[in-house]
């Protein structure tokens, strides 16, 4: 069998994709390229695929059609990346909102789209299956707090919006996809990284504590997020999926 | 006439001018009609005078011949008339030269007296009426005889003055009222043509009233609908090319990282993401022109500011915030953002120093100013770069990226959000973009 992940590339653009081919088989992936939804049923038939790239705007079939489709199938679909034009949140919420693991916007840089195949690819492995649900729940409920997942904010029990920070936002899903487990920093720092490109350095301790403060939870007697002493920190209340809106 | 009238006289608003002409003129016409009445009741008044003055004469005449010399004193008193008196045995003062009017009376009254008097008009010297004079004649017995003639009083009684004070009071009101009729729809309109903000939705005229009135607010509706049409059509074929565009860039990014020559690859990497700020402009604009499907929601406007600053830390920018809000407002929350991230771009573009201030202003009104330290905007372009497809010349130009949409993208979205956004130079250096909105 191959070591070589490999990578399912739907896009009607036959240039792009080529490029696409020619830069991750480049970086260590097999890859295999298609021009619509047909094509990606038959390819996924015939091989085992880790994770598919697919474009939003395809003739026929768009891209969150076959997103929709792949995920009615349940927990055997490899993850999506979706590309988007323009990175305007009206897709990225319908992408989210449909199941897709992550979008990138064009254009983008190669670089970009190696690290966030590598991230979906790390956290597909590293949460159990049983998890990989909650990618897909439109809210997550703790404490006094609800995450929209889609608009990625906060709400709180009085229904005000609490907005997050980007590295905020991506730390507390860590927690949150990794409840009552302790992580050390290093663990942290690497299930954060890789999602953007931009420069992560600020020390995960000082992110933590931004996050107590917007979670208005007590450094020295915290309700959600707890230290432990020299090992790392941990998610301390149960968390509650919500697929309803609002 | 604004030239030869001087400032001050000439009212400003079309309003005073229409009022001022319409009524001086209605009132020099009415002052002219009655003059011109007083004038012929004045003439008729001393033709019937005169007439009957020249009868009345001869028959005193008579009477005073047939009467003895001795007697005619006791009897001046009885034939003395209101206009006219007789004296007998007086001196002639100083004479002037008698007027056409006095020697016209003499001349009737010499030929009701017949040949057998000679009648001469006497002007007083320094009379200015021409029906005061005397009439000299003498009587058959060589007595001399005086007539003294005093005009009737036909000056203005106080009432018709104060008749005429009320007239032209009424004229002045009905010409106000008059231009007011004319002039209102002007500046209905012009209320409405300032009301075609950013958004170039102007408030819809009301298509009633006169006949010119209407015809002009159907006009204008029309006009105003072409405008919003022609700028949608403009961001629709903007927007439409801006998309269509992502393609071939995305392309051609993928193909630069492909080059070995790292010099040439960051220079063409720079390039395109120079295009892709400005298609990214583009897009948002459009964005901004449909209306903003958003539901307002509570939102902690400190926690988004917050999460703002921290995510251009994250980025290696450095934005300050001060000041603080912490009831939360009733907005769209992902528009502030926009709103905000476009002023904070703007900012960082020329200002090496950036802070957003924010406060709450009044109990339901907040404020988010976004400071920088660069060059400014001339006075006279602050207004103007709140519209789209404006740029500013010099300091800031096209070197430092985009279309310069970002500061009229955020005026829309705004106004959208029900608040005002402002510009101004500040007094020690910089730009401030102050947001005020409701909540």
């Amino acid at each position: 069998m191959d070591p070589r992940d490999h990578i399912l590339i739907v896009d009607d653009d036959r240039d792009l994709r080529e490029l696409l081919v020619q830069y991750l088989e480049k970086n260590e992936f097999s890859v295999t390229a298609v021009k619509d939804g047909r094509e990606m049923r038959q390819a996924l038939a015939g091989k085992t695929i880790d994770l598919i790239v697919l474009d939003l705007m395809l003739p026929q079939e768009d891209g969150l059609k076959l997103c929709r489709d792949l995920r009615a199938q349940g927990s055997t679909s490899p993850p999506i990346l979706m590309l988007t034009a323009r990175g305007d949140e009206a897709d990225r919420i319908l992408g989210l909102e449909m199941g897709a693991d992550d979008y990138l916007s064009k254009p983008f840089a190669s670089r970009e789209l190696l690290a966030r195949i590598r991230a979906i690819l790390r956290r597909a492995r590293a949460l159990p299956a049983n998890l990989v649900v909650a990618e897909t729940a439109r809210a997550l409920a703790f404490g006094d707090w609800t995450l929209d997942t889609t608009q990625r904010h906060l709400v709180d029990a009085a229904g005000t919006m609490v907005a997050l920070s980007g590295a905020e936002y991506r730390l507390l899903r860590v927690f949150l996809d990794y409840p009552r487990r302790v992580l050390s920093r290093d663990q942290l720092l690497s299930l954060t990284q890789g999602r953007d490109t931009e420069p992560f350095d600020r020390s995960i301790d000082l992110l933590v504590s931004r996050l107590r403060q917007r979670l208005k939870d007590d450094a020295r007697e915290p309700r959600y997020i707890k230290t432990v002493r020299n090992e790392g920190y941990v998610f301390a209340s149960p968390i509650e999926m919500r697929n309803d809106q609002g | 006439m604004p030239s030869t009238v001087p400032r001050s006289l000439w009212p400003a608003s079309l309003f005073g001018r229409i009022a001022l002409i319409l009524f001086c003129g209605l009132s020099a016409a009415h002052v002219l009609s009655l003059g011109l009445l007083l004038y012929d009741r004045a003439q008729t008044v001393s033709a019937m005078m005169i007439a009957y003055l020249a009868k009345d004469v001869a028959s005193s005449i008579a009477i005073l011949e047939r009467i003895p010399p001795e007697e005619r004193k006791d009897w001046l008193p009885k034939i003395d008339r209101q206009n006219y008196r007789y004296e007998l045995l007086r001196e002639a003062g100083d004479r002037a030269a008698p007027t056409a009017t006095a020697q016209r009376v003499a001349a009737m009254v010499s030929r009701e007296l017949g040949s057998a008097y000679a009648v001469t008009a006497n002007t007083a010297a320094q009379a200015s009426d021409p029906l005061r004079f005397d009439l000299a004649l003498t009587l058959r017995d060589g007595t001399p005889v005086t007539v003294e003639l005093s005009p009737p009083d036909t000056g203005l009684s106080s009432w018709v003055l104060a008749a005429l004070a009320f007239q032209l009071a009424v004229l002045a009101l009905f010409s106000g009222i008059a231009v007011r009729i004319a002039t209102q729809p002007l500046a209905r309109l012009a209320a409405a043509a300032d009301q075609l903000g950013p958004e170039l939705r102007g408030a819809v005229l009301d298509e009633r009233g006169p006949k010119e009135v209407t015809r002009a607010a159907v006009a204008f509706n029309a006009m105003q609908r072409r405008i919003a049409d022609h700028f949608a059509e403009r961001v629709r074929i903007l927007a439409a090319i801006s998309h269509d565009l992502q393609s071939p860039i995305t392309r051609m990014r993928l193909r630069t990282d492909l080059l070995d020559d790292s010099t040439l690859k960051q220079k063409l990497q720079n390039d395109l993401a120079a295009m892709q700020a400005l298609i990214e402009e583009g897009i948002d604009l459009a964005r901004s022109v449909e209306r903003s499907t958003e539901t307002p929601i509570a939102t902690d406007v400190q926690a988004l500011l917050e999460s703002l600053v921290y995510d251009y830390a994250d980025s290696g920018k450095q934005v300050g915030l001060i000041g603080r809000v912490d009831s939360p407002v009733i907005t769209s929350p992902r528009t502030l953002r926009r709103i905000v991230t476009n002023l904070v771009d703007n900012a960082l573009k020329f200002g090496c120093e950036v802070e957003i201030a924010v406060a709450r202003e009044m109990p339901d009104r907040i404020s988010i100013a976004v400071r920088d330290s660069g060059p400014g905007i001339p006075e006279s372009e602050l207004g103007a770069v709140l519209e789209p497809f404006h740029r500013v010349e010099g300091s800031r130009n096209r070197d430092t990226g985009g279309a310069g949409l970002g500061l009229a993208i955020a005026h829309r979205l705004s106004s959208a959000l029900g608040g005002d956004l402002r510009l101004t130079n500040r007094p020690s250096r910089g730009l401030e973009a102050e947001l005020r909105l409701p909540g």
